[in-house]
């Protein structure tokens, strides 16, 4: 199913919930909202599920506009983080508990929920009460109550949120298995931005109730269009310098106090002899090595991996990555290489890319 | 062109469900609220008006059947001329003041702060006893006062009291406001003491162990953190409790029915019930007890929105997190 | 300064009295009048009179314990009596538990218009003084015997009548009490409930009640409680013995003109007086829930 959203938009008095949102959500397709808390994620995954009315704006599913439509009538499936599991059913009754409200027979309910369990690997939890259960298999309990109904849109809000690092691994992925092996249309909210790009094949970047992009994961990640999209999306987050490109004998140099990089002209160009321009560069793309911009230690963290290295070059401060066999110390002097391939401009005023207008 | 049809396609399509599925909704939101609107209506609106008209005629059981006569305030006005009006009104202010300081809320303040200093399951016991008074029903509870400040050589108190040679008498019949007060407070004194013991059991331990490390001592502690800390509870069972006492006469009736003699221990909403609903002779003039309770109703609401507004209950109400109904 | 530790050694003895011993005996003197009286009302049950707390036989000397203040229990006006109880009882049970836990699921979790309006009216007839309007209602429930089929149940001098009235005046407690345990349940379970395809009124019946078994269990007790203990308003609105209930009765016993039998009422009591204790005693804790959060105004 087609999801479209126009100009949709909640407040409550004078709090804007969500501002206008506008997206479309293709059949079949896998689309994250991506946001710190607040940012209205949820007020619009909730309008979509149909528990929160629009204060203006459309939704439509396949064309039709579905503001008034019941959420029962909207043939959805929906996850929650805290599971939302009636504690006083056991698991058999949870996952037919939709079926039973649509007066399916008795019988095949009995067959469609012991399928949709044993699809989820807990055909044989049927008896438990949820209180029963592990955080993991409440979830799939709630993956199951919400798929057996053969919705025509899965909402997601925040499923992994609640479980352990490892668990929440190997759900991502069965749920990212499930909905492509089902082709049902998803919408999942997440504040995880790991969760949002691996899962997503759109993610929608949300702040302050408004959509700031909305694209694939690799076109965020490599073509951030907003300072802020730039520093959200990406751990540890991109570096921002601010300083000046100039062009000197057919080459473009960012320049500031203490650094001095030639920029491939293809990026440059577009930088160059707008005054102050903000640089942004992401920590894996800076390398430690013999020659290039001096800098010193400041702060160094283990990461298990990599080293993540706090350093001053002049007054400015950077976040690098890098390989704990070198061992660097607090103090320490270094030259460091940046891929300039990989670089970022933006205006400071404006905060808009001046790469990816 | 093709977003303005589209447009005016949803609101063709559109609107007149909405204002139906609003209306639907809105009468499903009714049909919980349903019943309780209906008792409301009948048991509380409907009452204060009828209250306020019957205080305006001279309806009583011996002119129930004619038509109503309109006497206009004059029923007020034989109120406030009432020769025994000031005693009543005395007596009121006396019953609520002693029975609000020296139970309601200071016995309760008292008791809170011994059962919270003790043992906690000893302090629970004695809660629990306190308690008692006021889950057994009111008939038995009064019988039993009654024995205990009855004339020799029934009294339980004239029983104990005779080895320290204190002369016997009936207790009651001598000293009718301090069993009314009594009796009254017994009941009263559970309702701060459990509000007041688990609001004191709320306060964080280690404010209480600063004080002592800093040399303060119990009545000290008790003064500058506990009472401050309960400010709330205190000001909601004070007002509270003052509007309680002020119309309860349950106890009164059983216990005295006003007296012994005339009007000795008769308050205001035993003086309304009585005039109105159960007379000795008979003759029940609704009219003139309207008026007594009506001016009681006004007291009631103008001190129940009072204490709405200083406890600002409003905040207390969050908006529902679900738009459909 | 110098004096404390002057005098440090013979005060610690009285300090210790002091925070130790002193508070304990404050308190079983101030449980003294309630422990006194229903030890007397044990002791009377089971004598033919008493004087104090000694039970006095027909010679005037300490003893004449008899069951004969029990033999009402063969008088068959009794257990109509205790019938009417119960029935009140359970009517204001069913009858608040059921009211009120719905009209309190819509305050709490719907966004209807007229919500803040019934949501204030609620906050304000919880502190209103009802007894008050005693009167008026007289004429409520004698206008309501005119009605043909309804006045027959819910009139002047009938149970039904007398238990609408206790039903309506204890709602808005009940509306507040159970507003603070919807308030507290899971958005989200209820929202999940919905897109389930469950209507509010199922959700209500069949996920939200469930949950707030607790809170319906302790509103019951409170309710049967002050059923079972009910006096002034079936005192009020019944006359003679077939609608009485049992406080109603005892009173009735009193006011005759005939010798009072002190000892027999106190039987009476007591036999009204068992449930209660029994209800006490298993749920005590409840109770103090309801008195504590009922007043607090729901949290």
């Amino acid at each position: 199913m087609k999801v479209e959203l126009e100009n949709l938009t909640k407040r409550w008095g004078n709090v804007v919930g969500a501002d206008s949102m506008n997206l479309d959500v293709k059949d079949a397709e896998f689309v994250a909202f991506l946001g710190p808390s607040g940012c209205g994620k949820t007020t619009t995954l909730l309008m979509v599920a149909g528990i929160y009315k629009p204060t203006a704006g459309f939704i439509r599913f396949d064309g039709q506009v579905v503001n008034h439509v019941a959420p029962k009538d909207r043939n959805i499936g929906m996850v929650f983080q805290s599971y939302a599991l009636y504690p006083h059913m056991n698991v058999f009754q949870n996952i037919s508990y939709p079926l039973k409200l649509k007066k399916i027979p008795k019988d095949e309910m009995q067959k469609r929920a012991q399928r949709v369990a044993d699809m989820m690997g807990i055909g044989h939890l049927m008896d438990r009460r949820p209180a029963q259960l592990s955080g993991g298999q409440q979830q799939r309990v709630a993956l199951g109550r919400a798929l057996v109904k053969e919705p025509q849109l899965l909402l997601f809000d925040e499923p992994l949120s609640n479980l352990d690092a490892r668990l929440r691994l190997s759900m991502r992925s069965e749920i990212k298995r499930l909905q492509m092996g089902l082709g049902i249309t998803s919408v999942y909210v997440t504040h995880d931005q790991v969760e949002a790009m691996t899962m997503a094949d759109r993610v929608a970047v949300m702040k302050d109730g408004k959509l700031q992009a909305y694209s694939t994961p690799d076109e965020l990640y490599d073509r951030p269009r907003t300072l802020f999209i730039a520093g959200f999306v990406g751990n540890p987050p991109m570096n921002f310098l601010e300083m000046e490109v100039v062009r000197e004998n057919g080459d473009y140099h960012a320049r500031r106090e203490g650094f001095d990089v030639v920029i491939p002209s293809d990026r440059g160009e577009k930088a160059a002899g707008k005054g102050n321009v903000i640089l942004g560069i992401r920590p894996e793309d800076i390398t430690i090595s013999d020659e290039g911009t001096p800098a010193e230690v400041f702060i160094v963290e283990s990461l298990g991996r990599d080293d993540l290295i706090n350093m001053h070059i002049g007054e400015a401060s950077i976040h690098v990555l890098a390989d704990p066999v070198l061992g660097l110390k607090m103090g320490q002097n270094v030259r460091l290489d940046f891929n300039t391939h990989k670089v970022q401009f933006f205006d400071p005023t404006t905060e808009k890319s001046l790469l990816w207008a | 062109m093709a977003e303005a049809v589209m447009g005016r396609k949803v609101i063709r399509g559109q609107k007149p469900p909405s204002r139906w599925a609003q209306f639907k909704a809105t009468m499903g939101a009714w049909g919980f609220m349903g019943p309780a609107t209906v008792l409301v209506l009948v048991f509380f609106f409907l009452p204060v008006v009828i209250l306020f008209v019957i205080s305006l005629t001279d309806l009583s059981s011996s002119n129930f059947s004619d038509p109503l006569t309109f006497v206009g305030l004059n029923n007020y006005v034989r109120l406030f001329r009432d020769r025994f009006f000031p005693k009543i009104l005395g007596n009121t202010f006396f019953y609520v003041a002693v029975t609000l300081s020296c139970f309601n809320v200071g016995m309760a303040l008292l008791l809170a702060l011994l059962t919270t200093h003790i043992n906690r399951r000893a302090g629970f016991f004695f809660r629990l006893i306190w308690l008692l008074p006021r889950i057994t029903p009111s008939v038995i509870y009064i019988l039993m006062w009654r024995r205990i400040s009855h004339q020799p050589p029934f009294g339980l108190i004239n029983q104990l009291l005779a080895p320290f040679g204190v002369e016997p008498q009936y207790w009651l019949f001598e000293q009718p406001w301090l069993f009314v007060i009594l009796v009254n407070g017994f009941v009263g004194a559970s309702f701060g003491l459990i509000l007041f013991s688990s609001a004191i059991e709320a306060i964080p331990r280690d404010l209480i162990t600063a004080a002592k490390v800093d040399g303060a001592s119990t009545w000290q502690s008790i003064r500058d953190i506990v009472l401050p800390m309960i400010r709330w509870p205190l000001l909601f069972v004070t007002t509270y409790q003052t509007l309680s006492l002020l119309t309860s006469f349950e106890y009164i009736l059983l216990l005295t029915e006003g007296g012994p003699g005339l009007y000795t221990t008769e308050v205001w909403a035993l003086t309304a019930y009585k005039r109105a609903l159960k007379t000795y002779f008979g003759h029940n003039q609704w009219g003139y007890g309207a008026a007594w309770g009506f001016v009681l109703v006004i007291i009631g609401i103008a001190m129940s929105i009072i204490y709405l507004r200083v406890f600002r209950f409003n905040e207390l109400v969050q908006e529902p997190k679900i738009d459909v109904l | 300064m110098t004096t404390a530790t002057f005098e440090s050694g013979s005060q610690s003895g009285v300090k210790r009295f002091l925070g130790r011993t002193l508070p304990y005996v404050l308190l079983v003197l101030s449980i003294s009048p309630i422990v006194l009286g229903y030890a007397w009302l044990i002791i009377a049950t089971f004598s033919y009179r008493t004087e104090g707390l000694f039970p006095i036989d027909a010679a005037g000397n300490i003893g004449g314990w008899t069951l004969s203040n029990w033999s009402f229990l063969t008088d068959p006006a009794i257990w109509r009596v205790t019938l009417n109880s119960f029935v009140l009882a359970v009517g204001m049970v069913i009858g608040v538990g059921f009211v009120s836990s719905m009209a309190a699921y819509s305050l709490s979790r719907m966004n209807f218009a007229g919500r803040k309006g019934f949501l204030s009216l609620t906050l304000l007839l919880h502190a209103f003084p009802s007894v008050t309007l005693l009167i008026a209602i007289f004429f409520v429930l004698n206008f309501l015997s005119k009605i043909p089929a309804i006045g027959a149940w819910f009139g002047y001098n009938t149970l039904g009548g007398v238990a609408l009235v206790m039903i309506s005046l204890d709602l808005p407690l009940g509306i507040w009490l159970m507003k603070g345990f919807f308030d507290n349940l899971s958005w989200d379970m209820e929202r999940a409930a919905l897109i389930d395809g469950a209507s509010r009124f199922r959700v209500w019946w069949e996920i939200i009640i469930p949950l707030i078994k607790p809170g319906l269990a302790a509103l019951a007790i409170f309710n049967f409680l002050s059923g079972w203990s009910a006096f002034l308003i079936p005192f009020t609105f019944t006359v003679g013995s077939k609608v009485a209930n049992l406080p109603v009765y005892m009173r009735q016993m009193i006011s005759d003109t005939a010798p009072t039998n002190w000892n027999m009422i106190a039987a009476v009591g007591m036999f009204q007086l068992i449930p209660v204790l029994i209800f006490f005693i298993f749920t005590q804790e409840m109770l103090l829930s309801v008195y504590a959060g009922g007043s607090k105004g729901g949290t």
